[in-house]
Parts: structure tokens; C-alpha cells; sequence
């Protein structure tokens, strides 16, 4: 009986914590989003703030310029990660100290990350200022525009800094796990390194790919900081745009920041879901049977 | 955000366990400085006198909330006015820095939302215009209080400016702050001869492209600047005054956004973007990316100076037609658990002596709210000799050129429809 029961016992603070803090966090917001605001004095049930942001102009160009980062800060990442984990797979000389410098940048907050690349990239920045030491540009404006820009350079950089060597870390971690027997198999048995690759290293790595892309993604795509600090100020990233409602002086404005929330919420959840479906068995998004 | 909010909470729940854990020994050696209400007016809520309210007060924390953009105005608050109440008044001063005024109007509000009617976490707010219409509406705020603060006998609760914050009368539920008074910033080494009304603002945008912006509403400077450029478009402030009217407001605006949509193209990044805030377009300014800052504190760029971060040729001007003018505030959330030390704060905050200080430039630079016919000749001049510091008009110039602010629902609406009509493309 103890034994049935200790794996619950042990996860019971976690979990509560998590069921508490956001599930009760959602709920709030899912009840706030459809107008149910007692502190204004409304208690009807409405789908109003639902029908206006999808109607407004503003939600949707957020909504691709999220997806947009999203995506690019992913895919790049992802490919510079993979590069990184198959370089520092095997030893060669100074091999410890770059894997401790790849591993360096894991603790620094993405705050201090975006106004690092602030200093750096900005048309006054450090590179602008080397620039203009060289010759290059003659006044601030003749510098590419990075950060505030439409393409959200600057927002990316800063993911693709930062989450990169979140991936190679876990890369790594499962090809040391694998070891590299098969692929000596494969090597045996007349492959070329691009097919050992493609049929043998990639495939293992396929798994872990998948489930450090999506929190890659999730984290992009609801993250609020960066964006606010480097992003332009018009389309800007959906948590800025809701963070913006939340933050109006108008209360009117809440159901509409909440039903924000609950969209970018309800969009990563079902993004998760599809993943872990995908990575467990390639029927399960059919019609779920084991 | 987030994040610091927690850690500032746990360092405030540190802070009064460990005031509640020192032995009370302060009681004995101070002595209650022998203040006075001002008379005729009935005492605050709870309290049947200023010497309850002394009594009240030892040994309370005051989480003061207030935006944290200048380093300079930090300091003062944390520096000499948490040092003086702590020493004084055995008040522990806590500065909680926001943003923007709306985040501790949210926080008090989820309070309320919660039921935590009696042990708030807010137990003073700087605050003045949308904030106040905001908070009072939702009867958020504790009251009437202010006229009762033995310190507002130097207020002049007669001056119109004074007694109505953004349109909206006080009643006692705000204690006067300082004073106001939108600048705009340059440097004279870059600009020989700045452009003095509107018009010529314009045209000098129109002629150097690239060099001019102002932080998007609803930015608190970023909005007035655009009030400034609404009150020439229309005519004069004159056709905005008294109550919000949509009606109005649809016939009148339009000529605003075709004016700011004019200049858009001539802006900084050829107004694709606009900073944030005012902390970044001071960045913008000191770095040269643009030529103009602005300010809602005409002592403001005179602090930049001393402190090096703008250059020794920064210079301020006003515009002939006039630049808005206004009063801040500090008020008390109706479940502040410390309302008494809150009181003795707002009320030190008045003090002739305090207000002297916050018009050191050095120190803040702020305009001070009292009357100058209230007060002692002493103090009169003491006030007469605050040095100006080299980028700040004289008090005369800056008194000639003042223009009201508009009822904050007008507010509101020129930042959201500044959205539409000017931001987006």
C-alpha cells in the first residue's frame, strides 16, 4: 500500500503547487476573458472580448509576428544546436574548455540577455560606434536597424543566443547516451557518413529534437520580456499586446488581455499535446489507439 | 517584473519581521515633535488626532509605491526621506519601484478582487490623472486625509491647479507632491536656435529627418507631447476643456493624427517604431540618435547634466504658445495596514524642509507644491535661492507659458485612439 502510494506522495507538493499557482492562475483568466469581472460589477457570461481581438487587425499581425519568431528562433537554434552537439560529440584538444564556454550563457537571465544585445546591436550601440570608429557609417541612422526592427532580428538573436546551447546540451546529453556502437555497425556494413547521419544519428536524436524545439517554441511564443525590451513598438509580440490590455487604465480592457492569455495558453497546450502524442506513438493523433 | 515584485515582497515581509522582532527601546528616547493639524478640519478616518496618528505610526513600514525611472528621484526617496521618517518618526520607508502608474492600481484592485480589505500590500501610491480617476472610482483610496496633514496649511487648497488633479477634485483623498511642468530638452551645440512654438517644431522635424521622436503613449511624457501637438491642431486647448465628449472629440482629433501622421514619415526610424518610454528616448537623446528629449520636470535635464549622462551644452525651452502644467500627488489604498505612517510620510512629504530638498536639482529638481505667500520669510527665501541649474528656465518664464491639462477621460482617449489613427500603419 505505502509503495502504491509514494510515488503520488512524492510528486504531491509539486503538483499541487502547479495545479494551485497555474491551473488556478487559468481558470481566473478563462473567467475574467469571458467578462465575468464582479469587482466591475459584471457577472454575465459574454464571448464579446473573444469576437473583438479576432476582429481587430492589431491581434492577427501580432499573432503572425509570434508565430514568425517563433518558428525562425527555433529552426535556427535548433540547426546551430544540433551542429554544436555533432562538433563536441568527440574529444579534441581544448574540448573541455569550449564545452564549458557553449554551457556558459545557461544561467544568464533573457533579461540581461536582451539588454546585453541592446548595447551590442542599437544604432548607438557598441557595433554601431566600432562602425563609425572604422569609417563605416557616419551617423546612427546608417546602421542596420537590428533591434525595434519589423523582422524581430534583434528578438530572435536574442532566443537563438540563448536557447541554443539549451538544445546542444540535451543533444549531447542523448548522444553520449546512445554511444556510437550502431553507427560503427553502420560504418561496418558499408555506410558513408552522410547516410551513418542521416539513417543512424539522426533518427536517435529525432526524440529529444522534438521535445526541446517545443519548449523552445512554447517559451518564444508566450515569453514577454524580450520582445518588450527589444521589439518595435508596432506589431508588437501577442504577450506584449496582452500584457498592454492588462496594463490599461481602462478595466474594460481585461477580459480582452485575458482572452489573450487563454489563446496563447490554449495554442502551446495543444502544440505540447500534439508533440508528446507524436513522440510516443505515430498512431495517437489518428484516432488514439494504443 | 514579476520576479523582482516577489523578491521585493519577501525582502518587505523580511523587513517587518525583523522590525517586529527589535525591542521597542525607540519609544522611550523619542520625543513626538510637537505638530498641529491644520484647524477646522475634521481628523482622518480612524484617528482622533495627529498625536493618534504619531502614536499609530512608530515602527510601521510604508511600501511606497512610485515609478522607478530616474535613478535620481530613487535616491532622494530612499536616501533622505526614508532616512529622516525612520529617524523621526520610527517610520521604515520601503520604495517599491513601478513602471507605470497602472501596476500598483492593478495590484490594489486584485486586492480588493481577493477581499484583502484589511492587510494590503500598497500603503502609499505617487500618483496624479488617469491613476487618481482610476483608483477613486473603485473607491480604492483611503480619505479625506490630506487637508487635515498639519504640513498642507502651506498649500493653497484655493489654487484651482492644486485642488483638482486632471479635472477631478482632491476632497482630501490626495496629498500634494510637487509640481510640473513639460520641457522640451536640447542640445546647443547641435541646434544653435531651437524651434520655439509648434509650427517651427514641426518644419524642423520636416527639414532633418530621422532626428526627432517622442515616446509612444501612453507613455506618460510621450502623451503630453502629443497633447501639446492635439491643443495646437485643434485650435487651442480651450476646445477641449471641460467634460469628455465623444462627439467632440470625433470632430475635433482628426486634425491631430493628420499632423502627427505628417511628421511620421521624418521621425526616427522614419516612424515605424517609437521608444517605449521615456527611460529609452532619454537613451535615444543622450546617445545622439535623436536631437530632442522632452520632459515633464523642467528641472529634469539640469540633473542629467550634473549627474554627466547629457552633455554640459543641454539646454530646455517652452513653447511660446505654452507647455502643460500640472500637480502630483502621493495618496494611501483604502487596505493599507499602515495608513498612519503612510500620513506622516505624505505629511513629511509636505514639510517645507522636505520640499526644499526635492528642489535641490542635485536631488530631483522637482517644483515644490506649497504656497510661497503661506510661508515663513525664512523659508521664502530659502526657496528664492534654489539654485536653477544650467538647462532650467527661470520660475517666471516657466509661470508665463502654462497650460492646463485636459479631464483625464481625454486622456485616455487621444492614447487609444493614437494607437489607431497614428501607430498603426
Amino acid at each position: 500500500m505505502p509503495t502504491r502510494l509514494r510515488p503520488y506522495l512524492l510528486l504531491a507538493p509539486t503538483l499541487a503547487v502547479i495545479l494551485l499557482l497555474f491551473g488556478g492562475g487559468v481558470l481566473l483568466a478563462l473567467m475574467q476573458s469571458v467578462g465575468y469581472l464582479p469587482f466591475l460589477g459584471r457577472t454575465e457570461i459574454t464571448l464579446d472580448a473573444y469576437r473583438a481581438i479576432l476582429q481587430q487587425a492589431a491581434f492577427s499581425q501580432s499573432f503572425f509576428l509570434t508565430l514568425w519568431v517563433a518558428l525562425a528562433s527555433t529552426a535556427v537554434s535548433t540547426l546551430l544546436a544540433l551542429v554544436c552537439a555533432l562538433a563536441l560529440r568527440r574529444p579534441f584538444r581544448g574540448h573541455r574548455l569550449i564545452t564549458f564556454i557553449f554551457q556558459l550563457n545557461i544561467p544568464i537571465p533573457h533579461l540581461v540577455g536582451a539588454v546585453g544585445i541592446l548595447f551590442l546591436f542599437s544604432q548607438s550601440g557598441f557595433l554601431a560606434r566600432l562602425a563609425n570608429l572604422a569609417g563605416l557609417i557616419s551617423q546612427p541612422a546608417d546602421f542596420p536597424a537590428i533591434v525595434f526592427d519589423p523582422w524581430a532580428i534583434g528578438i530572435i538573436l536574442e532566443y537563438v543566443w540563448k536557447t541554443t546551447c539549451f538544445t546542444g546540451l540535451i543533444l549531447l546529453a542523448t548522444l553520449q547516451g546512445v554511444g556510437n556502437d550502431l553507427e560503427t555497425a553502420a560504418q561496418n556494413l558499408g555506410a558513408n557518413r552522410w547516410q551513418r547521419f542521416r539513417y543512424v544519428t539522426l533518427p536517435l536524436l529525432t526524440p529529444s529534437m522534438v521535445s526541446a524545439s517545443v519548449l523552445v517554441f512554447a517559451f518564444t511564443f508566450g515569453a514577454f520580456e524580450v520582445p518588450l525590451v527589444l521589439g518595435q513598438r508596432f506589431p508588437s509580440m501577442l504577450p506584449v499586446l496582452a500584457y498592454r490590455s492588462y496594463v490599461d487604465i481602462d478595466l474594460n480592457a481585461r477580459p480582452e488581455a485575458m482572452a489573450m492569455n487563454v489563446i496563447i495558453t490554449l495554442l502551446i497546450g495543444v502544440l505540447i499535446f500534439l508533440s508528446t502524442c507524436a513522440s510516443r506513438t505515430k498512431r495517437c493523433a489518428v484516432n488514439g489507439e494504443r | 517584473m514579476k520576479k523582482r515584485n516577489l523578491i521585493l515582497l519577501w525582502l518587505t515581509a523580511v523587513l517587518i519581521l525583523l522590525a517586529a522582532c527589535q525591542p521597542t527601546e525607540q519609544e522611550d528616547t523619542i520625543n513626538l515633535p510637537a505638530e498641529s493639524p491644520a484647524p477646522g478640519v475634521e481628523p482622518p478616518p480612524g484617528f482622533a488626532d495627529w498625536d493618534a496618528v504619531l502614536q499609530a505610526a512608530q515602527g510601521q513600514t510604508v511600501n511606497f509605491y512610485m515609478w522607478g525611472g530616474s535613478d535620481l528621484i530613487n535616491g532622494w526617496v530612499t536616501g533622505y526621506v526614508a532616512d529622516a521618517v525612520q529617524e523621526r518618526y520610527g517610520v521604515t520607508l520601503n520604495m517599491v519601484p513601478v513602471a507605470d502608474g497602472p501596476e500598483y492600481v492593478n495590484k490594489v484592485l486584485g486586492e480588493q478582487q481577493a477581499g484583502r480589505d484589511e492587510d494590503g500590500s500598497v500603503d502609499l501610491v505617487w500618483v496624479n490623472g488617469e491613476n487618481y480617476r482610476t483608483m477613486r472610482q473603485a473607491e480604492l483610496l483611503y480619505g479625506p486625509f490630506s487637508e487635515y496633514l498639519p504640513n498642507s496649511i502651506y498649500v493653497n487648497w484655493n489654487d484651482p491647479s492644486v485642488a483638482n488633479d486632471f479635472g477631478l477634485s482632491v476632497d482630501g483623498y490626495e496629498a500634494p507632491y510637487g509640481k510640473a511642468q513639460f520641457v522640451m530638452i536640447y542640445d546647443s551645440a547641435k541646434i544653435e536656435n531651437p524651434p520655439t512654438t509648434v509650427d517651427e517644431l514641426l518644419a524642423w522635424i520636416q527639414a532633418n529627418p530621422g532626428l526627432f521622436t517622442y515616446p509612444a503613449p501612453p507613455d506618460f511624457t510621450g502623451s503630453a507631447f502629443v497633447r501639446h501637438i492635439c491643443y495646437h491642431a485643434v485650435g487651442g486647448y480651450e476646445n477641449l476643456l471641460g467634460e469628455f465628449d465623444q462627439a467632440l472629440f470625433d470632430a475635433q482629433l482628426p486634425a491631430c493624427w493628420d499632423v502627427l501622421n505628417q511628421i511620421e514619415p521624418f521621425l526616427w526610424r522614419e516612424g515605424q517604431t517609437y521608444p517605449e518610454s521615456h527611460t529609452r528616448h532619454q537613451e535615444l537623446f543622450a546617445n545622439g540618435e535623436v536631437y530632442f528629449d522632452m520632459a515633464y520636470n523642467p528641472a529634469e535635464a539640469s540633473s542629467l547634466v550634473e549627474n554627466g549622462r547629457y552633455p554640459e551644452t543641454t539646454r530646455t525651452f517652452v513653447f511660446d504658445e505654452g507647455t502643460i502644467a500640472n500637480t502630483h500627488y502621493v495618496a494611501i489604498p483604502y487596505n493599507s495596514p499602515n495608513k498612519a505612517a503612510a500620513m506622516v510620510v505624505a505629511n513629511f512629504l509636505l514639510s517645507p524642509e522636505a520640499q526644499l530638498s526635492k528642489a535641490q536639482p542635485e536631488n530631483w529638481g522637482d517644483l515644490p507644491v506649497l504656497d510661497p505667500a503661506l510661508l515663513g520669510a525664512e523659508d521664502q527665501a530659502a526657496f528664492n535661492a534654489i539654485p536653477r541649474g544650467v538647462a532650467t528656465l527661470s520660475t517666471e518664464e516657466l509661470a508665463a507659458n502654462r497650460l492646463p491639462e485636459l479631464q483625464a477621460p481625454w486622456l485616455t482617449a487621444i492614447e487609444q485612439a493614437w494607437e489607431t489613427a497614428v501607430l498603426q500603419p
